[in-house]
């Protein structure tokens, strides 16, 4: 494994060819942009003349021009093509350049590798299959990027909901590693079913929940008791800037029939509407009330993945 | 703008910035100079509060005498014991009167001389007879040293303001920078522009073009910037922008466009399109200025349309490592109060 990471930074949509948006990935300040054949580029949003930020700038055919004194770099390599009124014969120096970064733009995403080391491995959103109708949002919660990944394990019903389903805190199993992200899975039941999430004999659901090792890429099932998927999202995540976090997602529901289901979720269904929400704002208070409990793992596992990844064997 | 020639090139071409340690716009605070803090009509028998870098000015008139103090008036005797050396102990400032504005002394109290004072020729010393128009209060959301070099940086016009200041179209277009230890002068000569819009319609100005020479002269320790533009055909629109550096992050001008040789309703309006202005240059000073504060060790880059700015990035920088030494002494070369009429091209 190299020394970097791949970051899944914004939805495809979210960029068009005639404004330029600005995102934070790790804490730090990018912008992205399309060219006019529609290829995705991300830059560092600081101009390097005078370090103004390069997102209100103007897209023109060289690339992205910066709106203080009209500098213009190019998106792949961030190279300043262009200085106004400079003679035709006068050159802009090539160490005149704004960070670049490389982009892969997949499945509903735009990444951007962030690290020192050659790309390596796959996309996150890779294992992102989507059939059917998608869902997708942004938005930027107010909580820690650590904390986040950590709630996700210990109480995903802080920041995310299903329509019909009540999620459970009792969970089934210890978080297991699967590659490079820990899951776990909890009970679910219908709501307004039965006798309660308590005391049912056995949960109908099951919220499955895959928090990654490095990176930010969570994944999140909605399945059956007989583990059969009925809604699946990705969400990516990153550090914003003051401890907020990032997230970009994009989720389906899947065509099985969910047995069981009551009325609400079958007409929700029919009406086309989204079978999940992930939360756009977090509650402090339910947050803080939180018992940690299976995000114990995530440090220790972290820590045999990172010996992992510099060849150390423990026996 | 097109086809700007820097004369005069020297230590300030473009890439003098990679030379020398990095730029810290933030991090300057010079000291022996006067500071015009208020305009002398803001300032009756309430005291207000003024700011210098973080050094509070308390400013009013008790029985018609102008008083500035490190405290409030009612403070003055309980706190006086506080008082710092800015005020050599006492708890007032050396304060005077000149041009429409109170200069209040930042420094070493007995320092504090009028013969350091700038002159603005074409204000009132006394300042009668300025009319209210022309004085109007801006605030920079960036140090003072940011924002003035904002001012001396002619290039961001055509892309910041070009709504405002128009096509920039001319057949030529000359700058060039002359400086002291204690000044920067930058005189721009254009031919053969363009009319602006604003002088075209509401500035009686019916030529289709105009000739512009504009001189902007930068006292350096108190961010005093003076400015002689005078178009042919049109008039002169001299102003003052005294950047008073509030903390690290702000600056306060109080400026005054004197317009009072325009033609009606110019001569009103003119002095407002700091309106439009301003709010453009702050979009771009507020991210800039919390960059100045990254210890990441990149430095600016330049074009040679940065000679003036780098120039004074460097004077700026001599000042200060000359401070740093304990030297607050004027140069030879320095002498703040003499006449700048012909400096600044006034009288043809
Ligand atoms: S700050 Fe970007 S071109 Fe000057
Ligand atoms: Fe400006």
């Amino acid at each position: 494994m190299g020394d970097g990471q791949w970051w899944a930074v914004s939805l495809t949509e979210a960029v068009g060819n005639n404004k330029p948006l600005s995102v934070v990935c790790e804490g730090e300040e990018l912008v992205l942009f399309r060219n006019a054949a529609g290829r995705a580029f991300a830059l560092e949003d600081r101009c390097p003349h005078r370090r103004v930020p390069l997102s209100p700038g103007v897209l023109t055919p060289g690339g992205l021009q910066c709106p203080y004194h009209g500098w213009t770099f190019d998106g792949a390599s961030g190279v300043c093509r262009e200085i106004p009124n400079l003679h035709a014969d006068e050159r802009v120096p090539s160490r005149h350049a704004a960070r670049a970064f490389l982009v892969a733009e997949a499945d509903g995403f735009i990444h951007v590798w962030r690290g020192s080391g050659a790309p390596t491995g796959v996309l996150p959103s890779a294992a992102y299959r989507p059939i059917g109708r998608e869902y997708s949002g942004s938005a930027v919660v107010n909580i820690v990027h650590g904390t986040y990944l950590e709630t996700m394990l210990d109480g995903p019903e802080c920041l995310l909901a299903f329509p019909g389903v009540t999620i459970t805190d009792f969970f089934l199993g210890d978080p297991r590693r699967e590659g490079e992200h820990l899951v776990l899975d909890r009970g679910g039941v219908w709501k307004g079913k039965g006798i309660g999430p308590a005391f049912v004999r056995d949960h109908p659901l099951v919220l499955r929940t895959r928090v990654p090792l490095a990176g930010g890429a969570i994944f999140v099932e909605l399945l059956t008791a007989a583990e059969v998927p009925l809604v699946t999202i990705f969400i990516a995540s990153t550090a914003n800037r003051r401890g907020t976090t990032s997230l970009n997602w994009r989720g389906f529901r899947h065509a099985h029939h969910a047995p069981g289901a009551p009325f609400a979720w079958r007409l929700r269904r029919t009406a086309g509407r989204a079978p999940f929400e992930v939360l756009p704002e977090v509650k402090g208070k339910s947050i803080a009330a939180l018992r940690v409990a299976p995000s114990l793992e995530l440090a220790t596992s972290r820590m045999r993945q990172g010996a992992e990844c510099r060849g150390e064997h423990n026996e | 703008m097109s086809d700007i020639a820097i004369a005069e090139v020297g230590a300030a071409d473009g890439s003098e910035n990679s030379r020398q340690a990095d730029w810290v716009p933030i991090h300057f605070d010079l000291r022996d100079t006067w500071f015009p803090v208020a305009f002398s009509a803001d300032i009756g028998t309430q005291a207000v509060r003024r700011i210098v870098h973080a050094q509070p000015y308390y400013l009013w008139r008790d029985r018609g005498r102008l008083r500035a103090a490190e405290f409030r008036p009612d403070q003055l005797e309980p706190l006086r014991r506080s008082a710092t050396a800015f005020t050599g102990g006492t708890g007032h400032y050396p304060v005077t009167e000149r041009y429409g504005y109170v200069w209040a002394w930042y420094g070493n109290s007995d320092n504090a001389d009028l013969a350091l004072n700038p002159c603005i020729p074409f204000l009132p010393v006394d300042g009668s007879k300025i009319p209210r128009y022309t004085q109007r209060t801006v605030r920079f959301d960036a140090a003072s040293p940011l924002s003035v070099e904002n001012l001396i940086d002619l290039t961001h016009a055509d892309f910041l303001h070009a709504n405002a200041i128009g096509d920039g179209r001319c057949e030529s277009d000359i700058v060039e920078v002359q400086s002291t230890s204690e000044t920067v002068t930058r005189t721009r000569i254009v031919t053969r522009k363009s009319v602006a819009p604003v002088m075209r319609w509401i500035g009686g100005v019916r030529a289709k073009y105009q000739d512009l020479r504009a001189v902007l002269h930068v006292h350096l320790r108190n961010n005093l910037a003076i400015s002689y533009p005078s178009f042919s055909s049109g008039y002169a629109i001299p102003n003052v922008q005294p950047f008073v550096p509030v903390g690290r992050h702000r600056s306060r001008v109080d400026q005054t466009n004197y317009t009072v040789a325009a033609p009606a309703p110019f001569r009103w309006l003119m002095p407002r399109i700091s309106y439009v202005i301003q709010p453009q240059d702050n979009a771009v000073l507020r991210p800039q200025n919390e960059r100045y504060f990254d210890a990441d060790g990149r430095r600016d880059l330049s074009s040679r349309f940065d000679a003036p700015g780098n120039r004074y990035r460097l004077l700026m920088r001599r000042l200060a490592e000359r401070q740093r030494q304990g030297d607050f002494s004027y140069a030879a070369d320095a002498n703040p109060s003499a006449d700048i009429s012909v400096v600044l091209g006034m009288n043809g």
